[in-house]
């Protein structure tokens, strides 16, 4: 247990991390809210190893201490929603043999920018909808990319008793 | 590395984007408010899409399917009345002897 949640600490500073640098470089130009989602792909990993309490756990401690720390409160109410429901979606579709790493990616990115439309949606009325194409088409992108790079790490960690 | 159902994810997302994109962009550019000022002050606001025949002093709007028009003014030019029903954001009918505005917003 103390072990697992040391390994929690490091994974949720390490996707904090993968948060920052992507703030630095920002993707938003494409539409507000485009980002490479780094740091889905612990989340991702976790996932892999059948760890959804692990998941959701690192990924609220990421989300809390990332818009404390870079970005206004306000901003949590998007992150955490999206956060929760894209891993979620991301369990469910881990089931699912004929699913892998890269389809639930997809999957997860692409709810992800759907509830966080909803929820803009909601707060700034519906004008924000014509988004959507352009956030699925990202979502598409980044989360095939980093469904790859999980599935590419999950594979070398695979043999690793730490996980 | 791709499975069936990875494939069968991204389809389903180029879809459902190519379907938004499609509703999105060929949504007529309309407005959906039509008010009717006299003298200035606003005597209604309400949907253009709602059908609705308003009574003015001296004029009478029709809102139907979408379009609002003029169907009688008391005035002798007529203008109001032959003007074409306005369907676009922006667009108004002007009845100048009462004073009447009808407009798209």
């Amino acid at each position: 247990m103390t072990k697992k949640i040391a390994l929690y600490g490091i994974l949720a500073s390490l996707a904090l991390i993968f948060g920052y640098i992507e703030s630095l470089f920002s993707l938003s130009f494409i539409a507000p809210g485009v980002k490479l989602g780094l740091a889905n792909s612990i989340a991702l990993l976790l996932l892999c190893c059948k760890d959804l309490k692990g998941a959701l756990a690192v990924n609220i401690t990421r989300i809390l201490l990332s818009s404390l720390l870079f970005s206004s409160p306000f901003s949590l109410l998007f992150s955490l929603t999206a956060g929760i429901s894209s891993i979620l979606i991301m369990r469910l579709l881990s089931g699912v043999k004929s699913v892998s790493v890269i389809g639930f990616s997809i999957a997860g990115a692409a709810v992800h920018n759907c509830v966080q439309l909803t929820v803009a949606s909601v707060l700034f009325g519906r004008a924000v909808w014509c988004y959507l194409p352009f956030l699925l088409i990202s979502a598409l992108l980044s989360g095939a990319l980093i469904g790859v790079l999980s599935s590419i790490i999950f594979k070398k960690i695979k043999t690793n008793p730490f996980l | 590395m791709l499975k069936k159902g990875d494939i069968l994810i991204i389809l389903s997302v180029l879809m459902l984007a190519l379907v938004s994109s499609v509703l999105i962009f060929t949504r007529p550019r309309t407005g959906t408010t039509v008010t009717v000022k006299v003298n200035n002050e606003l005597v209604y606001k309400g949907s253009l899409f709602e059908n609705k025949v308003i009574k003015l002093d001296g004029n009478t709007v029709e809102i139907k399917d979408g379009k609002v028009s003029v169907t009688q003014a008391d005035c002798k030019n007529q203008i109001c009345v032959n003007h074409k029903a306005i369907t676009e954001k922006g667009e108004s009918i002007i009845c100048l002897p009462n004073k009447v505005i009808a407009e798209i917003e």
